[in-house]
């Protein structure tokens, strides 16, 4: 991770009255693989757009290579974008999609025949050369659509929701096969998705958006255990939230018990809060622990890999989701009804404004 | 068995509904080819009647004259067609009043454009001829022209427009390699269309002819022609003019078929 390959300053972007984009200043690395992580409307299909080049910022500028792009049409960046729909050409074969793009670049025939070969060799498709997109299954589709956009060997490669429309399996096994890609490539990636797990899976970094703001920019260990808001502690993972009102410097919590965690600045005497804790940190031994809490078992669901309680409490007025590792498992057995302690530290605890 | 009794029913009306449609053509057909021109008597297969229409130099003008306004007809419509076709399809919302104003030609009546156009053209103080009736023409074949692009269009990924932007061509090169590939055979299926349309158009042109023995196409020379009778020539041109709408029509079909079997 060395120089800055693209960078937004203060990008905005409305459609009519609704502000798609809002602000956004982002720095991009080189050879980063980087995802642009939101709901529906959070903007980040247009910032994407922007970055491509088919939309113009209303304000703001981008820079490529220190160089501002932000006037210059799509087919002047040495930019490509993997598109949703893959938007392959319907009258054209497997290997003329993909040299459809080096033609634009006026290579000679031979150069381009041996480009072709070999990205069709790397993304194992060189049988299909001759189909036509029609005679592809999904994942055929999306390979094709990645080899048309990777054998221009662009600076900076977007991919808007390239896993979306494969199903479960195959998706896992195409996050791998990205990140292997971008690698061998040494191209930088921006991947769009609305997919938390897939961008905590494949991306160096993650930046969080909501309603066109930046909300977070982080590494996904940082996003995951660091989330600065509620909304990012939501939108990432699972997270327990305990309503909790500020008394001097402490927290307490509906039943009257005090909660330890490292307090942010900006809270004040009387405050509503939340304090958040992950599933995963909470312990069936509460001794050593600075916080517990106490409750019966109101539900258990066994995913192979872990075991997730829902544990009703006087603390807080919604269940508390407990995950517990096998080893843990084996050691305890749960059943409904059954009355459970658990413990947690207060590094572990996070304070939100309510 | 009730079931069965039903179906023979309705292949009974079927087969009447059959009839109904194609004994009249099947047996101007058939006269067109009788020797002795009765259309009471058969007395023999001949080609004469073909061979008379050869030497007719009014109905060879007539003949000249509808090809003239078809082909020009086609030509303006098919451009204007496919343009409006493309720039409406391009719109993000559509709204109702412009779907009804894009498919009014095809519905008002023949007989109120026709009355429409020449007041028109009188307000505008046009002498009335063939340049008038290609005029007419175009209006009414534009709105079918865009009726089968955008038919076309419906099921056009506009993102591979993108793509080929994004894959470093120029908007020239997009519309020359991706948008006329794709939409050529829908284009040609509209062209093929409004052509037969324009060949066996008769209120339009008759309204908007004018006077002269000029502008008189074909309809309108079989129309004057019949006013004396059906005469086995009459048969003979009809038969052909069938001939040749049935061919275009069915080219217009397969173009259009070949490209939508392919989502």
């Amino acid at each position: 991770m060395n120089k800055e390959l693209l960078s937004l300053r203060d990008v905005k972007k409305s459609f009519g009255t609704a502000r798609a984009v809002d602000g956004i200043s982002l720095d991009i690395m080189e050879n980063e693989f980087f995802a642009l992580l939101g709901a529906s409307g959070s903007g980040k299909t247009s910032l994407l757009r922007l970055v491509g080049g088919f939309e113009t910022a209303d304000a703001g500028a981008i820079f490529l290579d220190g160089r501002d792009i932000s006037h210059i049409p799509p087919n002047r960046r040495p930019i490509n974008l993997m598109f949703q729909s893959y938007a392959l050409f319907p009258h054209m074969s497997v290997a003329q999609n993909i040299a459809y793009g080096l033609e634009m670049e006026k290579l000679s025939r031979a150069d381009i025949r041996r480009r072709v070969e070999e990205i069709l060799e790397t993304i194992r498709l060189s049988d299909l050369a001759h189909r036509k997109p029609d005679q592809l299954s999904g994942g055929q589709q999306q390979r094709v659509a990645l080899a048309r956009a990777l054998v221009k060997r662009p600076r900076l490669l977007l991919l808007d929701e390239p896993l979306g429309a494969l199903d479960k399996q195959l998706r896992s096994a195409m996050q791998m096969e990205l990140k292997r890609i971008q690698l061998q490539f040494g191209i930088t990636f921006i991947v769009v998705t609305h997919d938390q797990e897939e961008a905590l899976v494949m991306a160096d970094r993650i930046a969080i958006l909501k309603d066109g703001k930046l909300l977070q920019c982080g590494t996904p260990h940082e996003i995951y255990e660091q989330p600065q808001s509620r909304y990012a502690a939501e939108f990432i993972g699972m997270m327990n939230f305990i309503p909790v009102r500020i008394a001097g410097n402490r927290l307490i919590a509906a039943n009257g018990r005090e909660i330890r965690a490292i307090l942010p600045e900006g809270l004040t005497d009387g405050d509503a809060a939340v304090a958040a804790v992950r599933p995963e940190r909470l312990h069936p031994n509460p001794e050593n622990c600075a916080n517990s809490l106490s409750g019966h078992v109101s539900a258990l669901a066994y995913h192979g890999l872990d075991l997730q309680l829902h544990v009703t409490t006087s603390l807080s007025p919604q269940a508390i989701m407990v995950r517990l590792t096998a080893d843990a498992m084996e050691r305890h057995s749960f059943s409904i009804g059954d009355t459970v302690a658990f413990g947690w530290h207060a590094e572990n605890t996070r304070v939100f404004k309510a | 068995m009730a079931g069965h009794s039903q179906r023979r029913w309705m292949l009974l009306i079927i087969l009447v509904v059959f009839l109904f449609l194609y004994v009249p053509i099947s047996v101007l057909f058939a006269l067109s080819f009788n020797e002795g021109g009765l259309p009471t008597a058969w007395t023999g297969f001949s080609l004469k009647w073909y061979g008379a229409l050869l030497g007719n130099s009014d109905i060879l003008q007539a003949a000249g004259n509808t090809l003239f306004v078809a082909l020009i007809s086609t030509m303006a419509a098919t451009v204007l067609g496919t343009l409006l076709a493309i720039g409406v399809e391009m719109r993000r919302r559509k709204g109702r009043f412009l779907e009804t104003i894009i498919f009014a030609p095809m519905i008002i009546p023949d007989i109120v454009l026709a009355i429409a156009l020449l007041s028109f053209f009188s307000l505008l103080d046009v002498t009335l001829g063939l340049h008038t009736i290609i005029v007419s023409h175009v209006v009414f074949n534009l709105a079918f022209v865009c009726a089968v692009v955008r038919a076309r269009l419906k099921v056009f990924d506009w993102s591979i427009m993108e793509a080929s932007a994004d894959l470093g061509a120029t908007t020239h090169v997009t519309l020359r390699r991706i948008m006329t590939p794709i939409l050529f055979p829908a284009v040609l299926a509209g062209a093929l269309l409004a052509f037969t349309l324009s060949i066996d158009e008769f209120i339009i042109a008759f309204f908007t002819a004018g006077a002269s023995r000029e502008s008189i196409t074909l309809p309108m020379q079989i129309f004057a022609m019949i006013r004396f009778g059906v005469t086995p020539e009459i048969n003979a041109l009809s038969t052909l003019v069938l001939l040749v709408s049935l061919v275009v029509l069915t080219l217009s079909q397969f173009f259009n078929r070949q490209r939508h079997a392919r989502p």
